[in-house]
């Protein structure tokens, strides 16, 4: 098994180097550290990094977990805009009776909620549900007429109603939701995954990103940013219209030896450049091409969709062609099949204020539907494949929306970080199960509150990863995706 | 106290503290470096009000008496004082302070532990601190540190912390790498290789300063820099949303390219980008500056309510405004106080209401006066760009609850933060061009701050002030505080002229040292905070184009005009609602530098946006430098980038001399060095390798060139300003 796709093609580099391959003589051991500096390994990570080649090379072939791994992979489904909890999954009839009236003054007292200020809490009111929920498999857990689909498939997943978030804008609660903290430059979950146990992909990347709806995610590339982690770990966005990926040919007339011969080359001079000047971006450059190189057999293969049969397409709702949210499923179960770590899919755009274009009436309809029977699918698709023993799937955006009503245009619900609703699927996780509770208006849950940093430890840890030990050094302190928080949602495992 | 009265006492009684400082005596040397650093880091909590655990720091007989663990200062004993293992975090039982912020760098601890060290001095009758934010207190020029031995001012703070650190500066770096160095910083474009070949052996201290004079005065110096302010800008040439119409507003960006040329005052330039239109007998560039806040996107979709976008640009032009000249997240407020800095909701809408009365009209420009734009012969000789007007009679302003215009609460009057100098006395209503003068006026405490920060991040890779565009609370406080002081102020007196700032800087030594990574730094500074280096930075998206088309000898170096479109992947627009084609440019138009390339918002240029060039959706005042596979594909596989490989591959092909000369003339063009023997020879063999694998199959007339010259376009150096 090949853990690391990156390093390793350092490794065939360095190698060359120290068999004399190369015309132009290395013989810089120190290199070969810096190359795998940082690269891997949940217990050794530094901007310091090992100080021995042979030791670098020996922790490049063996990235230990530190317990048994559940989850080989994670497939996010990224809801980017925060979709409404209340249209979709937690049913609250007691908001219903009350939609029009003032919020009651138990659940104001002492509470904190977003974007609340002295004038919002004498006008807001209770807004009931215009959906239609019902109950669905054996775990009699309730979805909304906008997700048919996901309906159908409840007892593959576990519903978690009780999720709650710190920082209610969209950027920085995206960040907070993939960093674990709302600032910038932190290393995003999928870096951190692939820093602590790497890929077994050689040929693609290990942490790719799927992007559709009408705009990416805002704050983009920070979102999947490797912070400061090395950078091999960042997340490589695929394309959001278009070709997935620009450029997999080779310019008219380059064979496809020439193209390796001059890559080659190039590697040589780089490695040379790279100790010469100790900066190891160049590493990460060199790695970056040797993976273009594969991609260039390797993505035309992920991407040409005419080996899945009509039936796979139908059951996606996608064509071969045109790019959806529902295609991004599929790409996202052949990049797990090909040993991709981390595939992370944003779709925009959840936000319902109630404005033009993100109305509850309309506008999440929308939405719900361009998502759905993907989602579904993806479940479905990996389930028969045997793949779902071996996949995570996590779906969720950045935060809930308000039990008040908030009127624009139109009737919505502003941004709500105390209570909201993800769903978890696959490896490690005990499905068909609803987990946590809000109260009768759906303000905060009331048992077992899953917080962003305590989901991050739970994610982690089904990928082997104990998240008080995945840490990384920086300005003198050890860095964790959970920050100094985090508990297990053992009721979640299976 | 209310909040705001306490911010200003603080700041008087802060600047008070700074007035009384003179250097030498150890009472002022605790004034001038201790006090402020307990005022900003300990004071919040151990204050007058409720101190944390019965301590306070707000004066030094506080920090002698002690709290609950005694005494938080030993005289003498700085290793057994309570202070510093507090924030050393080598305290068994006290958590490492600042309690859950980051901790003091080292180079302030090390202060406080001389001061300790030197008997704790500080004045009899001392004013207790109050914690008032640094960033809030005006700049004053430090005293230039004695202890270093050097004449650059830049260099003595950065030394002085070295020393402190006990870490010796780099050497200097080589001649060729310098050169480059100073071609891209300062015209983001290489040295021609006749430059370069010649440079290492005429190096001298005149010609170097020969060299940087003659590149500030070189045109594309506006083009290089002017590209660093329309980051700000958010320039686009298209509308954004859904429909993403093409817009004529390039007479905007060629104005900020000529006023970088012109080094115009940046205090004037910055009236002018906000406020041109109000000034007396406004001229056309004048007016054409205020294309900056017309950059805003603009929705076109059927059906919507204008009101609604017109109510979003100024949301934008605020959050522009202060991310980009306060370096505050003013955005925060649009919906509610600000939960960390003090901003109020209200405060917020004063700024909106400079920024709600105005109509948005498009301006003809006839004759393309100079000052604008430089007329090409194949220009039409006029051209139309947007621009702002103030209405005669006022829109009220009224703030939005939560943000949303239609919840409007009370009327609001055009007003600044009440934590920041109050505007002059009026007569009348304040407008735009009060709020610019206010800006740059002397006594602001950030614009010139945040602006020589976004410059010297520029050189270094990361601002003094990491976070750029957040000076407030909850951004990380400067590595060299006394530095970013001593640069703001030495801006505003030069006139805020930003070629003075640049020679500044890149005259230091620290600025010239060598790049290279040194094994004893890397334990100490791993991120290069401290400057005992300069920094390997991978080179802006459009640079990368500029220092290919330049190595390839096509680059067509004419100014200004409409904008261009070089060839790219075919079926971009193909799933945008507008579905555009791309007509790519042909002849000149084709190779021109990247700054002219057509900015479609909706369907970014990918080469561009591969290298992470802005977005243009909201300002971007600092980039990321990602490194992927799809960089790499772009500049190996790109048909825009396989052009001028093709060409370098010719010019090796024609050239004179042994095949090593033309490899070393072709190493030259892309790096601006001659190539190593073992890089030559490795060059060599992948010469022959693709000679003889050609020999069969009919090999172009550039022959196995073409590989060599691909693996030069692709070099890590070849992109990277070293």
């Amino acid at each position: 098994m090949d853990n690391h796709p990156l390093p390793q093609s350092l490794q065939d580099l360095t190698r060359r180097h120290f068999f004399g391959r190369c015309a132009m003589g290395l013989g810089n051991l120190a290199l070969a550290s810096m190359l795998a500096e940082g690269q891997t390994g949940p217990t050794s990570g530094s901007t310091s990094g090992p100080t021995s080649a042979p030791a670098a090379a020996e922790s490049l072939k063996t990235p230990a977990t530190h317990h048994p791994a559940r989850a080989k992979s994670i497939i996010y489904l990224f809801m980017a805009g925060g979709p409404s909890q209340l249209e979709l999954f937690d049913a609250k009839p007691r908001l219903n009776q009350l939609s029009g009236q003032p919020i009651p003054n138990s659940f104001l007292e002492g509470k904190r909620f977003a974007f609340m200020d002295s004038s919002f809490k004498n006008k807001s009111t209770l807004l009931g549900s215009k959906r239609t929920f019902r109950q669905f498999g054996q775990s009699g857990a309730s979805v909304s007429d906008l997700l048919p689909y996901t309906a159908g498939i409840v007892d593959d997943i576990a519903l978690v109603k009780s999720c709650a978030t710190n920082l209610f804008n969209h950027a920085p609660a995206k960040l907070f939701m993939n960093t674990g903290s709302g600032q910038f430059g932190r290393p995003s979950m999928g870096s951190w995954v692939t820093y602590g146990i790497g890929s077994e992909s050689r040929d693609l990347p290990g942490f790719v990103v799927l992007q559709s709806g009408p705009r990416g995610p805002r704050g983009g590339a920070v979102n999947w940013s490797s912070g400061f982690l090395p950078t091999s770990h960042q997340g490589v966005p695929l394309r959001g219209s278009g070709d997935p990926i620009l450029n997999l040919s080779r310019p008219p007339g380059i064979s496809a030896q020439s193209q390796r011969r001059t890559l080659d080359a190039l590697g040589d001079l780089n490695l040379r450049r790279a100790s010469e000047t100790g900066d190891p971006e160049i590493a990460t450059r060199i790695a970056s091409y040797e993976m273009a190189y594969r991609m260039q057999s390797s993505a035309p293969e992920l991407t040409d969709l005419q080996g899945e049969t009509d039936a796979t397409l139908a059951l996606y709702g996608c064509t071969r062609d045109t790019p959806s949210f529902a295609r991004n499923c599929l790409l996202a179960r052949r990049l797990v099949e090909r040993g991709v770590r981390f595939v992370q899919l944003y779709h925009t755009n959840w936000d319902s204020h109630g404005g033009p274009g993100e109305t509850l009436e309309n506008d999440l309809a929308k939405v719900a539907h361009q998502v759905d029977q993907g989602c579904a699918a993806l479940i479905k698709d990996l389930k028969s494949r045997g793949l779902l023993e071996d996949v995570l799937v996590v779906w969720g955006g950045e935060f809930g929306r308000t039990p008040m009503g908030e009127t624009r245009e139109k009737t919505g619900r502003n941004h709500h970080i105390d209570a909201f609703t993800m769903w978890f699927a696959g490896a490690g996780i005990r499905a068909g199960q609803v987990l946590g509770e809000t109260d009768e208006l759906g303000f905060n849950p009331v048992v077992d509150r899953a917080h962003v940093h305590d989901i991050h430890a739970t994610l982690l840890h089904l990928l082997g990863l104990d998240h008080q030990r995945l840490t990384f050094r920086f300005q003198g302190r050890d860095f964790r995706l959970t920050d100094i928080h985090g508990q297990l949602l053992h009721k979640l495992l299976a | 106290m209310k909040p705001g009265l306490a911010y200003c006492l603080g700041w008087l009684l802060a600047l008070a503290a700074m007035a009384a400082g003179t250097a030498g005596e150890p009472e002022t040397r605790y004034l001038r470096e201790v006090k402020p650093l307990l005022t900003r880091h300990c004071v919040s909590c151990h204050g007058a009000e409720h101190p944390k655990a019965h301590l306070r720091l707000d004066t030094a007989a506080g920090a002698r008496k002690g709290g609950e663990s005694g005494p938080a200062v030993r005289p003498g004993k700085p290793a057994e004082s309570l202070l510093v293992q507090a924030l050393e975090g080598s305290h068994s039982d006290i958590e490492r302070m600042p309690y859950h912020r980051p901790p003091l760098h080292p180079p302030e601890i090390e202060t406080l532990r001389r001061w300790i060290a030197d008997g704790v001095a500080a004045p009899t009758q001392e004013v207790p601190g109050v914690f008032v934010h640094w960033s809030f207190i005006p700049p004053q020029r430090p005293p230039t540190p004695r202890t270093a031995a050097t004449h650059h001012p830049i260099d003595a703070f950065i030394r002085d912390t070295l020393q402190r650190l006990r870490v010796r500066p780099s050497a200097p770096a080589d001649s060729a790498t310098w050169l480059r160095r100073v071609h891209l910083d300062l015209i983001g474009l290489p040295p021609q290789p006749e430059v370069a070949a010649r440079f290492v052996t005429t190096d001298s201290p005149t010609e170097r300063d020969r060299i940087l004079e003659h590149l500030l005065a070189s045109p594309h110096h506006g083009e290089r820099w002017g590209r660093w302010w329309l980051d700000v800008a958010r320039y686009a040439d298209s509308n954004g949303y859904s429909v993403d119409a093409p817009r004529s507003i390039w007479p905007y960006r060629d104005g900020v390219v000529a006023a970088f040329n012109a080094d115009q005052p940046f205090d004037q330039f910055l009236i002018e980008q906000l406020a041109g239109d109000l000034l007396p007998q406004a001229t056309v560039a004048q007016r054409a500056a205020t294309g900056f806040h017309r950059n805003t996107q603009i929705n076109q979709e059927g059906g919507i309510d204008p009101e609604q976008f017109r109510i979003e640009s100024i949301f934008d032009r605020v959050a522009t405004t202060g991310s980009a000249l306060l370096g505050l997240s003013v955005g925060c407020a649009q919906c509610h106080d600000h939960k960390f800095d003090p901003i109020s909701h209200r405060d917020y809408y004063g700024l909106f209401a400079f920024f709600n009365n105005q109509d948005e009209p498009t301006l003809e420009i006839e004759g393309l006066p100079s000052g604008i734009s430089e007329p090409k012969a194949k220009s039409p000789g006029w051209a139309t760009t947007l621009v702002l007007s103030e209405r005669t009679q006022p829109r009220e302003t009224q703030r939005f609850i939560q943000g949303d215009f239609t919840r409007p609460a009370e009327p609001v009057l055009p007003a600044t933060p009440k934590v920041l100098p109050p505007l002059p006395p009026k007569n009348g209503r304040y407008q735009r061009l009060d709020l610019a003068r206010w800006l740059v006026s002397p006594n602001h405490p950030l614009t010139a701050r945040v602006l020589v920060n976004r410059v010297w991040q520029q050189y270094f890779g990361r601002g003094l002030v990491e976070t750029e565009n957040d000076f407030g609370t909850q951004g990380t406080p400067p590595t060299h505080p006394e530095l970013l002081d001593w640069l703001a102020v030495e801006f505003q007196e030069s006139g805020w002229s930003l070629k003075h700032l640049h020679r500044c800087i890149v005259k230091s030594e620290t600025y010239g040292q060598s790049s290279i990574a040194r094994p004893d730094l890397r334990e100490i500074d791993p991120l290069n905070r401290w400057l005992a280096r300069q920094n390997r930075l991978r080179l802006d998206a459009e640079i990368i184009r500029d220092v290919a088309l330049a190595a390839s000898g096509q680059l067509d170096r004419s100014l200004g005009g409409s904008p261009v479109q070089p060839p790219q992947p075919a079926g971009l627009g193909a799933f945008t609602q507008s579905n555009r084609d791309w007509m790519a440019s042909s002849g000149g138009q084709r190779v021109r530098r990247a700054l002219y390339t057509r900015i479609q918002r909706a369907t970014l240029h990918p080469a561009l946006a591969v290298f992470d060039a802005p977005d243009t959706f909201t300002t971007c005042t600092r980039r990321l430098r990602s490194n992927t596979p799809l960089q790499a594909l772009t500049l190996l596989n790109d048909t825009q980038f396989h052009e001028l490989a093709l060409h370098i591959a010719r010019q090796m092909a024609s050239t004179q001399g042994t095949d090593a000369d033309r490899i070393a003339g072709g190493f030259l063009r892309c790096t601006a060095r001659h190539p190593a023997p073992a890089e030559s020879q490795r060059l060599l063999r992948l010469l022959r390798e693709e000679r003889s694998a050609g020999g069969s199959n009919g090999a172009p007339p550039e022959g196995g060139w073409l590989a060599v010259a691909r693996v030069l376009l692709n070099l890590d150096e070849t992109i990277t300003r070293e």
